[in-house]
């Protein structure tokens, strides 16, 4: 775990964050969040929070609003007050007596599989952005290769 | 003496029987062991435990519960559901759905609300509040 140093995100009660954005690290979100948020460690989604995004994490807690699909690599829990409208993929669910949820769920063995698969074929999928860097890197080297780097999808 | 006491004893607990029995008139149940089995359609006007395997249809007035080991292929209608075995199909709780932590639950739910704890299983559409809605579908 200390190869990728694990940075902590955090959006306070009154921060707005719109657009996409991309962590190597956990996130956790007090505040006004719209667009696209994927961490590939986990994400807290406090009471506080209002998240109209698809949200994609490791280990995913949702005690506030959530607009959006959740995707999860490990698990999800929607807290007593937390509320998700969207659809919903991963391996573990729980959810609290109070909690609600709006959407299509997807879970179990399979999904957790999926999951196994992708991060296995993570690398894969790149060629696109190493022929993009390789043209590059002939004008820019350094820069190309760190555009690159963070499109892992 | 003591046979009077006897008829006595035997008069309160008949006593307490028809109590117990017209108490429970107000919540029928029915409860299927894990040996029995249910193909079927059923309105039920109280509680319901499927321990064994059923499948068709049922609507019940009060709770509905899926015992651990209990397989249930059917549209399912009740207040409080619980789920602690394998459930296939259309699911509506007018209070609320339990699922236990070995719960398997794969078909479209409508509920209230909505309880999962860690280790159970659901594949499907999650219909929430709007319940009155719903109900006309």
């Amino acid at each position: 775990m200390t190869e990728n140093e694990t940075s902590v995100v955090m959006l306070g009660p009154r921060d707005r964050l719109i657009g996409e954005l991309y962590i190597e690290g956990n996130l956790r979100v007090s505040g006004t969040l719209e667009g696209q948020i994927e961490a590939t460690g986990d994400v807290d989604v406090t009471e506080a929070a209002t998240v109209k995004a698809t949200v994609t994490g490791r280990e995913v807690n949702v005690s506030g609003q959530v607009n959006g699909a959740v995707t999860a690599s490990k698990k999800l829990v929607i807290g007593r007050g937390g509320s998700i409208v969207g659809d919903v993929r991963v391996p573990r669910l729980i959810m609290q007596d109070g909690a609600s949820l709006s959407g299509n769920v997807s879970m179990g063995p399979k999904v957790a599989a999926e999951f196994a698969q992708a991060a296995a074929a993570e690398p894969t999928p790149a060629p696109v952005g190493v022929a993009v860097a390789v043209v590059q890197s002939a004008t820019d080297g350094e820069t190309a290769q760190e555009k690159a780097k963070p499109k892992k999808r | 003496m003591d046979t009077q006491q006897a008829v006595a004893d035997a008069a309160q607990h008949e006593a307490n029987e028809e109590g117990v029995e017209s108490r429970r008139d107000g919540s029928n149940k029915i409860t299927l062991g894990p040996g029995d089995s249910l193909d079927g359609k059923l309105n039920y006007n109280g509680h319901v435990t499927i321990q064994g395997q059923a499948q068709g249809e049922f609507r019940v007035t009060g709770n509905f519960e899926v015992g651990s080991g209990a397989t249930v292929k059917a549209l399912i209608e009740g207040s409080n559901v619980t789920i602690k075995g394998d459930v296939e199909g259309m699911l509506t709780a007018r209070d609320k759905l339990t699922l236990g932590k070995n719960a398997k639950l794969s078909g479209d739910v409508t509920v209230k609300r909505l309880q999962i704890e860690d280790g159970a299983s659901l594949n499907g559409h999650v219909r929430m509040g709007s319940f009155e809605q719903s109900s006309g579908s």
